[in-house]
């Protein structure tokens, strides 16, 4: 970096570090497309900004799918570990996010399927808790929280069907495959879920 | 909007305008978008879809003092699995001695070298050639992302000047041609000073070690 006259002197003794800092910068404002292909080049650095820009909603997609936040980290270090291995063949690494959503949705289905062959678990477990709004939210914050809590109130089955179909964009098909059931059932499920979801949302209203 | 039992809207089931809605409203259907009360559930349907993502981001940037302890741990993994490549001879200065480094450590030198290059950030990198043979030609390829608004030809230039002095110095690959390759321009980005001012081209080099 070149010490610009007139610039401060600190600016100077500071140098490298600052080099190391607006690198780390521009990977967290780069495109998807430009990490994907750089950690499908090797660098662990783009992969880790990859790694910080999709892991959490990638984490809270298959904590609803499975159940169980533990199991939910499992999968998302699985997902990634997977994610490193085939980026370098990425078609297309602008649809980074879409990809990463379905290696990570298969991952929790996976496990789903492996539940159900050994035992029957009982997956119902109760919504998570949800933490009191404060007075001042903004109408959009009350509008998300009923959402989220209609969409967490659904039987199982339902949200499982409405994750990988509204969250995931997963055709019908896809979605029974991945259950073990028909498109047609799927397709009930759904129609199911979303009058629940809409007639909580009314509620709401 | 929906009636109690069913949930069917003008003689529409939910599940008919779900399909419809997933097909993109395509082909039209006279049916559904003949009636107001029709249009105004799909206009539901939509909205509780495009709600229900939203609140998965939400949920997703609530707790991003989870994240560093499993990225470090996801990163250790990734380390390891970081495939060396070929081998590279390494400048020496004793005659009798033969260093090498790995093709993905010079790779790695190229994007430092090149982000290192103001409005510059490296997507990807190839060495072609045998690079393992001293004076064996070898062709490198760099593609970047150049920031919005710079001289492409002047910012190639420097580029290139920049990873011939760098490989020279830290490599003794005969380097017959590098080619910069811009397919994509990105946004200014606000530098550590906050001033986003177009480069001077490049900083001065010294700093960019490749001894890692």
């Amino acid at each position: 970096m070149i010490c610009t006259r007139g610039g401060a002197p600190s600016a100077c003794v500071r140098e490298p570090r600052e080099v190391d800092i607006s690198s780390a910068d521009r990977l967290a404002q780069a495109s998807d497309a430009t990490l994907a292909l750089r950690a499908g080049d090797g660098d662990v650095q783009a992969f880790e900004a990859v790694a910080r820009r999709h892991g959490p909603l990638m984490r809270v997609v298959a904590s609803r799918l499975l159940g169980t936040d533990a199991e939910a980290d499992d999968v998302v270090q699985e997902s990634f570990l997977t994610a490193w291995h085939r980026l370098a063949g990425l078609d297309e690494p602008e649809r980074l996010r879409n990809w990463l959503m379905r290696i990570v949705t298969n991952k929790a289905i996976d496990r789903l399927r492996t539940r159900r062959d050994h035992d029957d678990v009982d997956d119902h477990e109760p919504p998570a808790p949800r933490r009191e709004s404060p007075d001042h939210v903004v109408e959009q914050r009350l509008q998300l929280d009923a959402v989220w809590r209609a969409v967490d109130l659904l039987p199982l089955d339902q949200r499982r069907c409405w994750l990988l179909r509204e969250i995931a964009g997963w055709t019908y098909a896809e979605i029974a495959e991945a259950l073990g059931t028909t498109p047609s059932t799927v397709r009930g499920q759904l129609a199911r879920a979303r009058r629940s979801v809409l007639a909580e949302m009314e509620e709401w209203r | 909007m929906t009636s109690p039992d069913d949930g069917s809207v003008d003689g529409v089931t939910l599940e008919e305008l779900g399909d419809y809605l997933d097909r993109g409203r395509e082909p039209r259907d006279p049916r559904i978008e003949g009636s107001p009360a029709c249009r105004l559930a799909l206009q539901a349907l939509e909205s509780i879809g495009t709600l229900s993502r939203e609140s998965f981001e939400r949920e997703a940037a609530r707790e991003p003092h989870r994240d560093d302890a499993w990225i470090a741990g996801l990163l250790d993994s990734v380390r390891h699995e970081v495939v060396a490549g070929r081998e590279v001879p390494v400048r020496s200065d004793d005659a009798l001695t033969t260093l090498t480094t790995s093709e993905a450590a010079v790779r790695g030198l190229l994007r430092r070298v090149g982000d290192a290059v103001d409005g510059v950030v490296v997507r990807s990198t190839e060495l072609e050639g045998e690079i393992g043979e001293q004076e064996a030609p070898v062709t490198v390829r760099v593609t970047v992302s150049a920031r919005y608004g710079l001289p492409l030809d002047g910012l190639s230039d420097v580029l290139r000047g920049h990873l011939l002095d760098a490989l020279g110095q830290h490599t003794q690959l005969h380097v017959a041609e590098v080619h910069v390759h811009v397919d994509d321009v990105h946004l200014g980005d606000e530098g550590p000073d906050g001033t986003g001012r177009p480069g001077t081209g490049v900083d001065d080099g010294t700093d960019e070690g490749g001894d890692r």
